[in-house]
């Protein structure tokens, strides 16, 4: 069964259809050849017969056009060579008309009823790929472990089933203004990828004070729940009524209604009948009304996609052609409609969920910080004050140096309770750049350098090769001088302390490796959990128990990550992830720049 | 020019705290900063004269009617933001700047030493740690104004020599791309000065921006590679951390 597709493949359709009508005119004369050669030994019914073998097979193979013209092909060859007078077009014989006229009725007929079975079959094909469309989109919308990947599923699945350039959706939502979270493509003649998806930004295309203005339009039809096409002559038209639907009106069930349907409506019938719904409005401003002219192509279409009741997001497509739809197309776009406002009504309520987590998380941290500033900062406060007094009333001045001591200690503790606060807030922002390893280790090994002192640290990594990563230098930093703390603090004096870097992949790995007293199994899901503290230390090793929490916290707001594993042989390996830098060569001379 | 009335020192504290200027000016007025720390043994103590301006504005116009040696300047101020206040000093003086700051983030550090800034000291601090970075930067303001660094340096076992562009460490010339060589000038000739990446960039490449600026910090690296024994424990180019790198001259004596 062949599947007529549109668009990429039509020029190696056209070479395919050439060669069939080459090939079966071939055949009539072949026949007629053969037949000629043997013709006194014929009758006219084999040859009628042997002909409309032909216009059958013709017929299934290459449609009711091809069909047709091999019937009149075989119309003529008989009449010129099998029919007397030979080898001309005149007939005496009144019976040969006959023969001629039912030959010629037979065929059409014939090439008629195949035609009908074909078109139907080809309808069942058209649906059954239509379902299966539908069927696929499901269970991928089901199955993305994301919402937004869903949505960009949805959307590629859009675009490529109304064969517009581009489809974006929008999504309405929190900050109650429409984001694009979706974008599919079509893929260019040099780009073979499938369908390059870039997420909310608008990369190049077009300029910006008509992504602005599409911005606008966007946030007019969320607004107006009202659908819009826009037309090659930069006009927009909106659809009239239907503006905000009574709540509560309907089912909770997700509803599309009247504005796609008005918006499919100019989209489709595009013979100038009456526009009674659609009324132009100019791009910039509402001047009202105005008489409809003459039609420009549509160049785009956009409508609200409504799920509970309420405007969840806007779909768009864009071609930089006309965009015109099938009826076939417009119905499957309906339905596909459907689940793009089931998609951004999921990603809605996920964006919902992640917040009301994100605030429960707030809400912990908020009374594991209430302990904090109760304890760990009154408690040197206490010292400082105490001490303060001893030198007033004639001390040793010798005692400042303790409350040196705790103003450091306190200001690690504001430091530490700043960056926590951040990052739980979401608040970090990474300044990513090409940092070489050099660099992040010898910032780090000078910056714990208190903490590793009594300890053998041994660096080990590539002699032939800078590694580098991208990343936020002074977060790494913070996050690895963390690492480097914890192990200098909890491993036994004396004990070594060795730190590894290298990449997998495109992955820079730091492990800091210690000699330490390892992580108990049952301990190892906390470690990184703010104001941990592992039972039994001993009361001289001091600590906020938010080191590992920072350092991981940080790592992760970068695409990075920091792990623990046992290591073989007694001790804790800590390892930064990072993603490494892509190759650069040194250059020979200047390096190049644009 | 930064001057001193015969053997007095005029230092400008620009700060809204009582209690950080009282700090400040205890700290400077408690030993005797040295006038030129180049000849040894004739080091005449000098007084300090402290003059205290609590915003902005005022510590502008009192550096313009005083011309003061030394800035120090905080960046909590009342009136304007402490990068304009360094901007606007910098532009008709070259006195030394060491800002006071409590927890900026490192590009705001970055962006202060781009407006001309000489030093950084984060709250809190030590008043040794103060009074190191003190005497460092009227040292370098010495300097500077005692005309040029000779064409070939020694650091250690490190010899740069800029007339002919060659670098030798322990004798053995070694080969460093036009770009290294320009990261290598930039640094030796602003020796235990920050410089920032973007003034490294600046230097080397120009006024252009383009990809290489992602790659400043690699080729610092290959660099590093090259003159350093260790270069995770750098003995002459020091990572400032998200900041830039300054050379340390002395790193060689260690």
């Amino acid at each position: 069964m062949t599947v007529v597709r549109r668009g990429a493949k039509e020029p190696a359709l056209r070479g395919s259809v050439v060669m069939r009508w080459s090939l079966w005119l071939g055949a009539v004369l072949v026949a007629t050849l053969a037949m000629y050669l043997v013709r006194p030994s014929l009758d006219k019914a084999h040859v009628t017969l042997a002909f409309l073998l032909l216009v059958l097979g013709a017929s299934a193979a290459g449609g009711r056009a091809l069909g047709l013209t091999v019937a009149g092909l075989g119309f003529l060859c008989f009449d010129f060579f099998f029919l007397p007078p030979y080898n001309t077009l005149t007939i005496t014989n009144p019976l040969d008309w006959l023969v001629l006229v039912a030959f010629l009725v037979t065929s059409a007929i014939a090439t008629q009823l195949l035609y009908r079975a074909n078109a139907t079959a080809e309808a069942a094909t058209a649906r059954a790929i239509e379902v299966d469309r539908l069927a696929a989109l499901g269970a991928e919308t089901l199955n993305a472990a994301d919402a937004y990947e869903a949505l960009q599923a949805i959307a590629g699945v859009i675009r490529a089933s109304v064969d517009a350039d581009e489809c974006d959706i929008y999504l309405y939502g929190a900050e109650d203004r429409a984001t694009l979270v979706a974008r599919a493509v079509r893929p260019t003649a040099d780009d073979a990828a499938p369908a390059r998806a870039a997420a909310s930004s608008f990369d190049g295309r077009g300029s910006l004070p008509l992504a602005v203005r599409t911005g606008s339009l966007i946030d007019w039809i969320v607004e107006r729940g009202t659908s819009a096409v826009e037309l090659a002559d930069g006009t927009v038209r909106v659809a009239r009524g239907s503006a905000r639907q009574p709540a509560g009106s309907t089912a909770s069930r997700i509803l599309l209604d009247d504005p796609l349907a008005a918006a499919l409506q100019a989209v489709t019938h595009r013979q100038g009948d009456a526009k009674s719904d659609v009324l132009e409005v100019s791009g910039d401003d509402d001047s009202g009304p105005r008489g409809p002219s003459a039609e420009p192509a549509v160049r785009a279409l956009a409508f609200p996609l409504r799920a509970r009741d309420r405007t969840v997001g806007v779909l768009r497509i864009a071609s930089a052609a006309s965009l015109t739809l099938s009826p076939e197309q417009a119905r499957l776009l309906t339905a596909l409609a459907y689940y793009a406002a089931l998609g951004a009504e999921r990603a809605r309520l996920t964006a919902t969920a992640e917040r009301a987590e994100a605030e429960r998380r707030v809400e912990r941290l908020r009374s594991a910080l209430l302990t904090a500033i109760s304890h760990d900062l009154r408690t040197p406060l206490t010292t400082i004050k105490g001490i303060a007094e001893e030198i007033r009333d004639g001390a040793d001045r010798e005692l400042a140096a303790v409350i040196a001591g705790e103003v450091d200690w306190l200001d690690s503790l504001v430091g530490d309770l700043l960056d926590l606060s951040r990052i739980s807030s979401g608040a970090v922002r990474p300044a990513l750049a090409v940092n070489t390893v050099d660099d992040l280790l010898g910032a780090a090994l000078r910056r714990a350098s208190g903490a590793l002192r009594g300890h053998e640290v041994a660096v080990d990594q590539p002699a032939d090769e800078l590694l580098a990563g991208v990343f936020d230098f002074t977060q790494t930093l913070r996050s690895l001088v963390n690492l480097l703390d914890n192990a200098g603090k909890y491993a036994p004096p004396g004990s070594p302390i060795d730190v590894r870097a290298g990449t997998h992949a495109d992955r820079l790995t730091i492990d800091v490796m210690d000699r330490g007293p390892g992580v108990p199994e049952t301990e190892r899901s906390r470690i990184f959990e703010s104001f941990y503290r592992p039972p039994g230390v001993p009361p001289d090793i001091r600590g906020h128990g938010l080191g590992l929490a920072i350092a991981r916290g940080l790592a992760e707001a970068q695409e990075g990550s920091v792990r623990f594993r046992p290591r073989p042989g007694g001790g804790s390996i800590f390892t930064l992830e990072l993603p490494a830098a892509p190759a650069f060569a040194p250059e020979a001379g200047r390096p190049s720049i644009r | 020019m930064p001057h001193a009335d015969g053997d007095s020192l005029t230092v400008l504290v620009i700060d809204d705290e009582p209690q950080i200027r009282r700090l400040v000016r205890n700290a400077l007025g408690a030993e005797p900063l040295p006038l030129d720390t180049e000849r040894d043994g004739a080091a005449p103590a000098s007084a300090v004269r402290v003059l205290e301006a609590e915003t902005g504005q005022a510590g502008i116009d009192l550096a313009a009617a005083e011309a003061p040696a030394l800035v120090i300047l905080d960046l909590g101020l009342p009136d304007m933001e402490g990068l304009e206040v360094c901007r606007e000093i910098r532009s008709w003086s070259s006195a030394p700047i060491i800002v006071l700051s409590a927890r900026h983030s490192d590009t705001v550090k970055a962006a202060l030493l781009d407006a001309g800034a000489d030093d950084y000291l984060t709250k809190p601090f030590s008043t040794v740690e103060f009074m190191a970075r003190v005497r460092a930067q009227l040292r370098r303001a010495r300097r500077a104004g005692s005309g040029g660094t000779s064409a070939v340096v020694a650091f250690g076992d490190l010899v740069v020599d800029q007339q002919r562009r060659r670098v030798e460490r322990s004798g053995e010339p070694i080969h460093l791309t036009p770009t290294e060589w320009g990261l290598l000038r930039a640094l030796v000739t602003h020796p235990r000065q920050t410089l920032t990446h973007q003034q490294l960039f600046k230097t080397v490449w120009g006024n252009v921006s383009g990809d290489a600026q992602q790659y400043l910090r690699v080729y610092v690296g290959h660099l590093r590679r090259k003159i350093e024994h260790d270069p995770v424990r750098p003995r002459f180019i020091q990572t400032e951390p998200g900041v830039g790198y300054r050379f340390e001259p002395d790193g060689g004596a260690a």
